[in-house]
């Protein structure tokens, strides 16, 4: 976008830009934040005037106040030559959303039953499983209790 | 084929899009992801851009379509995530990339619109992507990001088709940035594109250590790396009469490839 935006001096209208090529990734906080802030990390060429017109242009939030910092990226591991290898440095944005709105991150990795289709490989695999397991189960009219001793 | 009122248009785009519009009532019903073949992210839920268009003409005069009216939806945030059904499936099903060609076929409006749905798609993924490698768990179908990337960068080089086709008619300028050939100091020619300053070039300090120009004693250097780079392309072109030659040698029945 620094490519297509022309070289902006005091006075000069400020342009639309068309087609914008920034992507925002709605992370979740790694410290705890007030319910009505979102975490974002956005490229290090936004600021935040573009990030609240993006917002509210784009997906309609209504965006109050807004603070951004840029993360560095770790330079201090090494590679199998030992050479330093750079994490890439990233702009993270906080915004706190305006009428009274709250946000919470969602689970969106829940526990899911994973049913296999009939007369397929896992299903066959899985079942062998099962009746592996109920064979080195113990008795159960003994209560749990191994056979080693007793009658 | 009602073509002539923007409804009939509309729907007469793709006929996938066809069959999406008449079962509209069962959309919820499917819990796959809905770019199939040729459909952008999420086309049938939102029914957007491409029916959108068809609320403009509502008396229109062609019999077969009717006026379709459909509401953007408004989800906020819930649009940096998939669908609820879609949470913590190991493979979503997604359709291919628009090609260059299929773009072509669309008007500047939908290709804008598309941008974004395709832009919002892409920060659904990002968001996946990240929260995936938070809880140490594989992302769902990581092939659609790339996906996404290839449909914008095909969207992109239309759009720039487009433009540059019209500032040639304009203006008569085939670029938009202006530049110039140049000579580096190894004696390569390359075209050096002009960048914006706020000061001449002969105040610029940084600008005026560049040297365009080849020094003399390079010269002998620049015919040896011609000679070498002759030398590799005759060696390539002997090598392939070889090979064919001896080809013709061994199965002098065989048709000649064409290559």
């Amino acid at each position: 976008i620094t490519s297509r935006y022309p070289l902006y001096q005091l006075g000069n209208p400020q342009l639309r830009i068309f087609r914008p090529n920034w992507f925002l990734t709605l992370v979740r906080p790694g410290k705890e934040q007030p319910p009505d802030t979102v975490q974002f990390r956005i490229p290090m060429e936004m600021t935040k005037y573009d990030v609240k017109n993006y917002l509210e242009k784009i997906y309609d939030v209504p965006v109050g106040a807004i603070r951004t910092r840029i993360q560095f990226g770790s330079n201090k591991k090494r590679n199998h030559l030992h050479q330093k290898v750079k994490q890439p440095d990233y702009k993270v944005a906080y915004v706190q959303l305006a009428q009274g709105q709250t946000f919470t991150f969602p689970d969106i990795f829940p526990e899911k039953e994973l049913k296999h289709e009939e007369g397929s490989m896992e299903e066959m695999q899985e079942k062998f499983m099962e009746d592996e397991k109920q064979r080195q189960r113990l008795d159960p009219r003994r209560g749990g209790v191994t056979e080693w001793f007793g009658l | 084929m009602a073509t002539s009122s923007s409804a009939g248009r509309v729907l007469s785009l793709c006929k996938q899009f066809q069959n999406v519009v008449r079962i509209s009532s069962a959309v919820n019903t499917q819990s796959c992801s809905p770019a199939l073949t040729k459909l952008p992210p999420r086309q049938y839920r939102e029914k957007s851009p491409l029916a959108a268009l068809s609320w403009r003409s509502p008396s229109s005069s062609v019999a077969p379509c009717r006026a379709l009216h459909t509401t953007i939806s408004r989800r906020g945030l819930d649009e940096f995530f998939d669908l609820p059904e879609n949470w913590g499936e190991t493979t979503v099903k997604s359709g291919a990339p628009w090609t260059a060609k299929q773009l072509r076929t669309k008007s500047n409006e939908d290709l804008h619109k598309l941008w974004y749905v395709l832009l919002k798609e892409k920060n659904l993924l990002l968001t996946l992507e990240q929260e995936a490698k938070r809880q140490r768990v594989p992302m769902s179908s990581p092939e659609r990001i790339r996906k996404v990337e290839r449909s914008m960068i095909r969207l992109e080089t239309v759009v720039n088709e487009r433009e540059s086709a019209l500032r040639m008619l304009q203006t008569g300028q085939e670029k938009a940035r202006p530049g110039a050939w140049r000579r580096d100091k190894f004696g390569h020619v390359y075209w050096y594109r002009f960048k914006e300053y706020a000061i001449p070039w002969y105040m610029n300090r940084r600008y005026k250590r560049k040297s365009f120009f080849t020094p003399k004693f390079v010269q002998p250097h620049i015919r040896l790396r011609l000679e070498k780079y002759l030398r590799q392309r005759a060696r390539k072109t002997s090598l392939e009469r070889r090979t064919q030659s001896k080809l013709k040698e061994k199965f002098p029945h065989a048709n000649i490839s064409a290559s």
